[in-house]
């Protein structure tokens, strides 16, 4: 053992031959690099980040959804193949894949190649693009990260940590990839509390493209209202999950401009894998949810569950069969929701219980996938709880307003 | 294994913990004492590791209640790893402390924190030269960004033990 | 003399950022509009925009003090840059408004073109050309 003045001694020693001054340079790049991190400061620029990044969404599938697909869809596409459908409009053929032969818009046709394609190509096309595009500019220029760091404390919260931002964000875009990014998690009590509040709260950008279409006033709401459900349930899950949430240990990397190349080519690869998981279940969830209609299933599902919908939810009864597309493609449901009548707050209810309702029979598989059968079960169970008190308590909340 | 964070006050020893551990943290009081400590689960490469953030201290000489607990914790894990948080525009001041800890016999790694405020100050450390000197694992860290933090965790299996007399050695050529 | 200017500029243009931050917020919680000559505080999201430019005025205002201290220079470019984001998106929005024709036909006709550009134009857009002074100061330090 050294006494103090031995190893003062030694410290100075040491000092001598390892500090130098004055010889860094802070640049500006270092101090911005600082000030995005610091709550402070931070935090007002990622909601300046986060405002731009919706912003342009939702100016870039205006324009391609509202100024050009619509019309190509409604002024040519549907016209055009009312009449050269080879089979008569009383036909089941018509009806499973033009559907109503009065319809003016491909929205409320509900045929395969009429609100499936139209859904596919005319809406979910630039949302996921647009959605993709800002996502791999956030992530390649380095600002992700920083954001997962800068708000790490609040998700600890909920038995996560920042980069929960990734599967969370991702999710915004489509549930499936989102579910498969739950990997970056540590532990398996980490993946299943992220994979099920992401498919349980999140809606994915077909829905949010769809939702803005449906009720553009309310849109805000709605998206507070689930945001609360993921916390709240993110909090309970970690509080009764047995298991440990460690935090990942990130690479921060330094700022740099995203190249053209590197972004071209993720969005490529992401859009297209997208595509591929997402057409044949669309289509095929038109066709199923035709079927079910035309052999009456619907109705007598909807006189079954229309009880529970109208008491407990305060939703009209037709809505059961949005909820059973929701089970197939939930931004085909929310467009379903549209042609019932019902008031503004009763479309809220109904939306917002099809976000959070089983997720797209795509995610459904992806959390047997990724969860194994126990997993699954245990998200399932988390939803079925949720639905229900969910669903009720915006009822209820309409009742204390008075506008239920 | 366990993992003992030991550090001066305001060196941003918490930030570190807090980078390192995820949710589900304990905060407890030391028996006997109104000292508070902080106790976490760090998870590298696969493995899961205690950490506890033990309170803040000056030196192993204790002077007030915060230092006795530390010097307790300390003497209570002798098989523990100790992550030594230095404030690297203030590096002289914490390595008294790391030092005392490395003479007592643990493996250590240095963090050298608020490295970007040391550079600020226009410090430069050299830390490969440092790393020579003291032959444990020396990282530089800016815990509220993040950075370098995962490089410390990584480096906490290479802390093995020094001799004083080692260092003493080194330094002096 | 450039340091100093540069310090009463920014108080100035933060002040001004600040209040209309603070306009927007009043604004879009009482769920009215507003137009006086070609300023227009009304549209969605206005609560977001006014919370951006309050912040955005914030740190005009911390920065001036000592500007050319990289630090305090750092401040003053975020906030130029979070002016930017929402100018830049409402341009970008207006460009894809312009662009495509309503009931008619696939593309805009020229007067309709043309009419998406005029005025009125919300505060982050009549801002925009003031903040460049930024981008001056930053290139007139280096050198």
């Amino acid at each position: 053992m050294l006494d103090v003045e031995q190893r003062w001694e030694l410290i100075d020693k040491i000092a001598k031959r390892t500090i130098k001054f004055g010889k860094y340079r802070h640049t500006l790049q270092d101090a911005i690099a600082e000030i995005t991190v610091k709550p402070l400061t931070g935090i007002p620029i990622a909601i300046a980040v986060l405002y731009g990044f919706w912003a342009f969404f939702v100016a870039f599938a205006r324009f391609s959804t509202d100024g050009f697909l619509v019309k190509l869809f409604d002024m040519h596409w549907l016209p055009w193949l009312q009449e050269v459908f080879p089979a008569g409009k009383e036909s089941w053929l018509y009806y499973i894949f033009v559907g109503d032969p009065l319809a003016e818009n491909c929205f409320e046709a509900f045929g395969m190649l009429t609100s499936g394609l139209f859904v596919v190509i005319g809406v979910v096309l630039p949302a996921i693009v647009a959605f993709y595009l800002v996502l791999i500019v956030l992530e390649d220029s380095g600002y992700l990260p920083r954001l997962a760091v800068l708000i790490d404390t609040v998700l600890h919260k909920i038995g996560l940590h920042g980069y929960a931002i990734v599967p969370s964000i991702l999710s915004l875009g489509c549930n499936v990839p989102a579910c498969t990014a739950c990997r970056i998690l540590e532990t398996k009590k980490q993946r299943f509390i992220m994979r099920t509040i992401l498919a349980i709260f999140i809606p994915c950008g077909a829905q949010l493209g769809i939702m803005l279409k449906v009720i553009p006033e309310t849109v805000g709401w709605v998206i507070l209202y689930l945001l609360a459900g993921y916390f709240i349930l993110g909090f309970i899950l970690s509080r009764i999950v047995p298991g440990e949430s460690p935090e990942l240990l990130l690479d921060i990397p330094s700022y740099q401009r995203p190249t053209f190349s590197n972004v071209g080519r993720k969005l490529w690869v992401r859009t297209s894998s997208f595509f591929t998981t997402a057409i044949p279940f669309v289509l095929l969830g038109v066709i199923i949810i035709n079927v079910l209609h035309l052999t009456g299933v619907i109705d007598w599902l909807a006189t079954g569950l229309g009880p529970l919908l109208s008491g407990w939810f305060g939703v009209p009864k037709e809505t059961v069969g949005a909820l059973i597309v929701a089970f197939l493609r939930k931004d085909l449901a929310v467009a379903q929701l549209s042609a019932i009548e019902m008031t503004k707050y009763q479309m809220v209810t109904s939306v917002v219980l099809v976000s959070i309702y089983f997720p797209c029979i795509a995610t459904f598989v992806m959390l047997l996938k990724e969860g194994g059968v126990k997993g699954f079960l245990g998200s399932l169970a988390a939803l079925v709880a949720t639905v229900f008190l969910y669903g009720g308590l915006l009822h209820l909340i309409w009742i204390l307003l008075g506008v239920a | 294994m366990r993992i003992l964070l030991m550090g001066h006050p305001n060196v941003g020893k918490s930030a570190v913990f807090n980078r390192l551990t995820g949710a589900r943290v304990t905060e407890s009081n030391y028996p006997g004492t109104t000292v508070d400590y902080t106790k976490g689960r760090v998870r590298i490469e696969g493995d899961s590791f205690e950490i506890i953030d033990v309170p803040g201290a000056f030196s192993l000489e204790p002077k007030d209640k915060a230092e006795e607990v530390a010097v307790k914790m300390l003497e209570e894990n002798k098989e523990a790893v100790a992550i030594c948080v230095i404030d690297a525009s203030k590096m002289e001041r914490g390595l008294y402390l790391a030092l005392q800890v490395i003479e007592k016999g643990y493996p250590v790694v240095i963090a050298l924190n608020m490295w970007d405020v040391a550079q600020d100050k226009n410090i430069e450390i050299d830390v490969k030269e440092l790393e020579d000197i003291l032959t444990v694992p020396v990282v530089p860290v800016t815990a509220i960004s993040g950075e370098g933090i995962r490089e410390l965790a990584l480096r906490i299996k290479e802390a093995s033990l020094v001799k004083i007399e080692k260092i003493i050695e080194k330094a002096g050529n | 003399m450039k340091n100093k200017f540069a310090s009463v500029y920014f108080s100035v243009f933060g002040l001004i950022v600040l209040g209309l931050g603070i306009a927007e917020l009043i604004i879009g919680i009482a769920g009215k509009s507003f137009t006086w000559s070609i300023l227009e505080i009304s549209g969605g999201l206005l609560l977001w925009k006014g919370i951006i430019l309050f912040f955005a005025g914030f740190f005009y205002l911390s920065s001036v003090k000592n500007l050319s201290e990289i630090h305090q220079l750092a401040k003053n470019v975020m906030a130029s840059v979070m002016l930017w984001t929402i100018a830049g998106m409402q341009i970008f929005a207006i460009i894809t408004e312009s662009i495509p024709g309503g009931e008619e036909g696939w593309i805009n006709t020229w007067e309709g073109f043309l009419s998406a550009y005029s005025p009125p134009y919300i505060p982050a857009l009549i801002l925009l050309p003031f903040s460049l002074v930024t981008v001056y100061y930053v290139y007139a330090r280096e050198k």
